[in-house]
C-alpha cells in the first residue's frame, strides 16, 4: 500500500510494529494492549459481561472516538436502541481529570515512596499516563457527560435497528442478518469506503454491533433450529470479515456468549481478527475478594491475530483486569495487593516454633496454611 | 548435493517439514486459539523455489496478507501471479459482491457451490499444468470456512475426496489448512490425518499464552510424530524441540 495515499486520514496512524494502518479503540489503555490500535479491516469481537454493561461501555468508546475523528458511523442493535446509545456516548476532553487529581495528591504528600536509584529512571509501564505519540491519536472522555448533540449532528451516522423482516432469505434461519449485511454492504458502497474506490477524501468506517445473537436475533418460530443449533453467528461474523477486509472500515461486535455453548463460539472466534472477553466480579464470588475489590473484572485477549505479518503482539501470559469508574474505563495489569492487613499479632507466632508444628492437613491451631 | 539456498536446508520450519515431491496429500490441522498461517506460507516459499506452479484459495486471509508475508519471507507472490506461475482463487474478496444477494459463494445451493469451486480448481491446475513437466500445487486455506457457509459434513467429506482425488494425476499435491472449531471440523481433520501423507498439527500451548514460545507444531510422517515448539518473530519462525527454548533464545 503506498502510504501517502493515506496520510490525511483522521484518526489513523501506522503502527510503529509493523507499519499496520490502525485506528483508536478510544480507550488508550487497549490501544497499547492491541500494539498500538485496531488494524483496519478487522473484525473485534467482545464477549460480553453477564450483565453486558462493561461491553456496552467499550463500545461506546468506540463509537465516541470515530465520531470525534470524523469517522462515519454504523450501529446495530436489536436490544436497544442505537440512537440511545449513540446519545449516550462520551464527551471529548482535553486532559484525564481523574489522572490530574491523583498526580496532586502524589506531589503533595510528603513521605514520597523512595525507590532504588537505579528504578526511579525507568519509564512507567502504566501507559495510560505515558507521553503520547500522536495528538491526533486517541482521546480522553468523560464518561460523566455526554457528547453535544451537535456533534452527532454533524456526523455521518447510520443506525440499524433490525425491524422484524417476515419473508426473505434461506441462507439465514433469521433474516435479520442477512438484512444488517445488506445495510452494512450499503453503507461501505455509499460512503465509497471499499478500498478500490478513490473518493475526494478518504475517510472511515466504524461499525459497531451491539449484543448479537442475543435471543432478540433467535430464528423464527417456523424454524426448528435452537440459539446452539443455528450456524447463523457464524456465518454471520464470517461475511462481516470479508466485507471489512475489502474497505476502511472496523467492525467491532459484543456478543452475549455466555448463552451459548463454548464449542459454537469456536467459530465466531477463528472469522475474527482480535477477541476479547469481559468477566465481571459482580454476581460472582470473586466479588468479596480483597485483592480484587478494586477492580471490577477479568479482562482476557483471546486472540489477537498476526494481520499482515507472522508474528502477533500478544502480550504474553500476563493477566489483565479492568475498572471502570465514574468518569473513566481502564484496564490494568493484575497485581495482587501486598498482603498488610490486621494479623501483626499473629506472625509473632507463625515465625515461632508453634509454626512448624501446626504445618499439616490437621491441628487444633488454624494456621493459614491447614485445610 | 543441495544447495545452500535450498529453503528446505536453510529455512527451519521447512528443514523440520521436509516435504517432498512425493508427498501428495499435506494436511494441516490448526487447533484453537493457534495460527498455521506460517506453515502455508513457507510452503509458499519452497514451492516457488522449486519452480513448482501453484493453485492458492484463499478463504481466511486476504492476498495483501500473503503478499506482505511473502515479502517478508523472500518471495513475491504477485509477480509469479503475473508470470502466471501462481492463480488465486480469491473468495474472501468475491464473497464481498454476493453478501446479500444469495449468490456465488452464499448460493442456497451448497452442492453446486462445491462443483463450481472444485471445478474451477480443476481447471486453473490444467491451465498450470499445461503442456510443461512441472508439478503444481494446490493450497485451500482453510477448508473450514465452507462450514461456516453452510455445508454439512457429507458435503464437505465429498468435496475432500474430490480434491484428494486430483493427485491421481503425479504431478498434483494438494495442501488442506483446516481448523478445528466444532464437530464437522473434527470429523474433516481426522479423516485428513489418515489420508495425508504429513500431517501438521499447529496448537497453543496448553499453558496459556507466552512470551518465549508462540506455540507448538507436530510433524507426522511416515508414521514417526515429531513435537516441536515454535517462536515467531517478525520475519522468521525459529523452531526448537520442547524444553529446549532456553538454548535458542538467549543464545
Amino acid at each position: 500500500m503506498d502510504k501517502n495515499i493515506h496520510h490525511h486520514i483522521p484518526g489513523s496512524q501506522f503502527s510503529t510494529h509493523n507499519g499496520q494502518l490502525v485506528i483508536s479503540s478510544g480507550i488508550q489503555t487497549l490501544d497499547s494492549l492491541l500494539g498500538n490500535g485496531i488494524p483496519i479491516g478487522t473484525v473485534v469481537l467482545i464477549e460480553e459481561d453477564f450483565h453486558g454493561c462493561y461491553s456496552k461501555v467499550l463500545l461506546k468508546y468506540f463509537l465516541a472516538e470515530g465520531i470525534v475523528s470524523t469517522h462515519s458511523t454504523f450501529i446495530a442493535s436489536q436490544d436497544v436502541n442505537p440512537y440511545h446509545i449513540i446519545k449516550e456516548l462520551p464527551a471529548v476532553i482535553e486532559s484525564d481529570p481523574e489522572v490530574g487529581d491523583s498526580a496532586v495528591s502524589k506531589t503533595s504528600n510528603n513521605d514520597k515512596l523512595q525507590i532504588a536509584f537505579r528504578y526511579q529512571n525507568l519509564p512507567s509501564y502504566d501507559s495510560d499516563y505515558g507521553p503520547k505519540e500522536n495528538k491526533d491519536f486517541g482521546h480522553i472522555y468523560d464518561l460523566s457527560k455526554t457528547i453535544d448533540v451537535s456533534d452527532i449532528e454533524n456526523s455521518d451516522i447510520c443506525c440499524w435497528t433490525g425491524l422484524r423482516i417476515e419473508n426473505g432469505t434461506k441462507t439465514y434461519s433469521n433474516p435479520a442478518y442477512n438484512e444488517l449485511l445488506k445495510s452494512i454492504k450499503n453503507k461501505i458502497k455509499e460512503g465509497k469506503f471499499f478500498l478500490k474506490d478513490n473518493p475526494e477524501k478518504r475517510s472511515m468506517l466504524r461499525i459497531g454491533i451491539h449484543s448479537l445473537g442475543s435471543p432478540m436475533w433467535l430464528p423464527h418460530r417456523k424454524s426448528l433450529q435452537s440459539i446452539d443449533g443455528t450456524r447463523d453467528l457464524d456465518k454471520f461474523i464470517f461475511c462481516l470479515r470479508a466485507l471489512v477486509r475489502s474497505a476502511y472500515a472496523v467492525a467491532m461486535v459484543t456478543v452475549p456468549t455466555h448463552l451459548y455453548h463454548e464449542m459454537s463460539l469456536e467459530r465466531c472466534i477463528h472469522s475474527s481478527d482480535i477477541a476479547l472477553r469481559l468477566q465481571a466480579f459482580s454476581g460472582t464470588e470473586l466479588e468479596n475478594n480483597q485483592s480484587l475489590n478494586e477492580y471490577h473484572g477479568f479482562f482476557y485477549l483471546t486472540k489477537l491475530a498476526a494481520v499482515n505479518s507472522l508474528v502477533s503482539k500478544h502480550p504474553g501470559p500476563v493477566e489483565y483486569v479492568f475498572k471502570l469508574r465514574r468518569k473513566r474505563f481502564s484496564i490494568e495489569i493484575l497485581h495482587l495487593p501486598p498482603d498488610i492487613q490486621d494479623d501483626n499479632k499473629e506472625t509473632g507466632k507463625k515465625h515461632g516454633n508453634k509454626a512448624v508444628h501446626s504445618m499439616g492437613c490437621s491441628g487444633a491451631n488454624s494456621h493459614p496454611l491447614d485445610f | 548435493m543441495f544447495s545452500l539456498a535450498d529453503p528446505r536446508y536453510s529455512n527451519p520450519i521447512l528443514s523440520e517439514l521436509q516435504i517432498k515431491p512425493e508427498d501428495q496429500i499435506i494436511s494441516i490441522r490448526e487447533n484453537a486459539n493457534a495460527d498455521s498461517n506460517f506453515i502455508i506460507t513457507h510452503l509458499i516459499k519452497q514451492f516457488l523455489y522449486e519452480k513448482h506452479k501453484l493453485c492458492l484459495v484463499t478463504f481466511h486471509s486476504n492476498v495483501a496478507h500473503y503478499q506482505s508475508v511473502g515479502k517478508k519471507l523472500g518471495y513475491d507472490l504477485l509477480s509469479a501471479k503475473k508470470n502466471n506461475e501462481v492463480i488465486i482463487i480469491d473468495p474472501i474478496n468475491a464473497m464481498v459482491e454476493d453478501v446479500g444477494k444469495e449468490s456465488g459463494y452464499l448460493r442456497e445451493d451448497k452442492d453446486s457451490l462445491l462443483k463450481s469451486l472444485y471445478l474451477d480448481i480443476k481447471k486453473h491446475l490444467n491451465t498450470l499444468l499445461g503442456n510443461g513437466d512441472h508439478q503444481a500445487n494446490l493450497i485451500i486455506d482453510d477448508l473450514s470456512h465452507l462450514v461456516d457457509l453452510g455445508v454439512d459434513v457429507c458435503q464437505m467429506i465429498n468435496f475432500t475426496t474430490y480434491c484428494l482425488n486430483l493427485t491421481n494425476n503425479d504431478k498434483i499435491s494438494v495442501v488442506l489448512n483446516n481448523h478445528v472449531g466444532n464437530k464437522i471440523d473434527e470429523i474433516v481433520s481426522n479423516n485428513l490425518q489418515y489420508i495425508a501423507n504429513v500431517h501438521i498439527e499447529v496448537s497453543a500451548l496448553k499453558t496459556g499464552a507466552s512470551l518465549d514460545v508462540t506455540g507448538s507444531f507436530t510433524v507426522e510422517k511416515d508414521s514417526r510424530k515429531r513435537v516441536f515448539h515454535y517462536k515467531a518473530y517478525d520475519r522468521g519462525i525459529k523452531t526448537f524441540h520442547p524444553g529446549e527454548s532456553i538454548y535458542h533464545l538467549y543464545k
